[in-house]
């Protein structure tokens, strides 16, 4: 182009000013609009693109919490000691980690929707968050294949595998909540720190229902926090 | 005063205005791949690109041909000169629908 760059920003002067040389047929789409339709456009286009690429706590915590409370109030109940149900303490831990699993579908299904096609510092933050979790949560995995090889009684490994990975997760929930500068993913990792310390001073099958009353119901709660703050911003 | 805000004739059009609203409301950095953005804004691919092309002649937005993995791609960026007159333009908007409000202008 021969214009001089500089004549993008000077709003003075109109497009067909300069005769219908250089002006082309209008093409489709470009209307002009009246102050209020423009500032209707603009809200609305903003709020479909929030909507569609930013991810949904609702979703993402809402599959954790229900994942947590179940499979590890599950675990609590089987627990061989001391059974309030008529389930193996095995088939407890596989309803777990069959949850964990389908949890992890979830979020992942999720994020590569809402994240398609967005591209540069969001996508880069995210990729080094996702693996973040992948990474830790690979070396808690091979903790449990370790100490499962080993002749350890089952209140240790129960204890030893709950208090590392929900350490992890509260963890990283504190440094995502830091991120991104959400308050209440922080206050969620917090929270299940302090839960993962009580639980462990409580004993041993306890744990599991703590974490899956206040682990679990915690995210839950987190779920429904997003859910009040998005019908709040859309009133 | 009685100055009338001017609209940026590159924004003021219905088509560019959305282009831009979509491109603004990503945080800063971010950028869309050709064919989100066109799903974003439900236009087709030759309209699309012919309300690119006059954007990225004022500077408002960036276009980065590039590949991801031997498929060539598209995106498509706001720059900070895009940002700000988008800002311009918002604030301008706003200022023809609350006549009242006056805004000290530089």
């Amino acid at each position: 182009m021969t214009t001089d760059p500089t004549s993008g920003t000077a709003p003075a002067r109109p497009s067909g000013a300069t005769g219908p040389a250089g002006a082309s047929a209008p093409e489709p789409d470009d209307t002009v609009l009246d102050p209020a339709a423009g500032a209707a456009l603009i809200r609305d286009q903003r709020a479909r693109v929030v909507a569609a690429t930013s991810m949904d706590g609702r979703v993402l915590f809402g599959a954790w919490g229900v994942a947590w409370l179940v499979g590890y109030v599950t675990m609590w109940a089987a627990w061989p000691e001391d059974p309030r149900i008529e389930l193996s303490y095995g088939a407890a831990t596989g309803v777990f980690v069959g949850l964990l699993l389908a949890a992890g579908t979830v979020t992942a299904i999720h994020v590569a929707r809402r994240s398609a096609g967005v591209r540069g510092t969001s996508a880069a933050q995210g990729a080094m968050y996702g693996w973040a979790w992948f990474l830790t949560f690979a070396g808690v995995a091979a903790l449990g294949g370790w100490l499962g090889g080993r002749e350890v009684p089952s209140d240790v490994m129960a204890v030893t595998m709950t208090v590392v990975s929900t350490l992890v997760v509260g963890a990283l929930y504190m440094a995502g909540g830091a991120m991104l500068n959400e308050p209440s993913q922080f206050v969620l990792g917090a929270w299940i720190c302090v839960a993962n310390v009580a639980g462990l001073l409580a004993g041993a099958p306890a744990l599991l229902l703590v974490m899956g009353v206040a682990g679990g119901g915690g995210m839950l709660l987190a779920a429904l926090v997003e859910h009040v703050r998005r019908h709040r911003g859309a009133a | 005063m009685t100055t009338t805000p001017e609209l940026d004739p590159v924004i003021h059009s219905q088509a560019r205005l959305r282009v831009m609203a979509t491109l603004t409301a990503l945080p800063d950095g971010d950028r869309l791949t050709f064919p989100r953005l066109q799903q974003l804004l439900g236009m087709t691919a030759g309209n699309l690109s012919t309300h690119l092309t006059r954007l990225e002649e004022a500077g408002y937005v960036e276009v980065v041909k590039g590949h991801q993995g031997r498929v060539p791609s598209t995106e498509v960026g706001v720059t900070r000169a895009g940002r700000r007159a988008f800002e311009d333009y918002s604030a301008a908007l706003q200022a023809l629908l609350n006549p009242t409000v006056v805004k000290e202008t530089s």
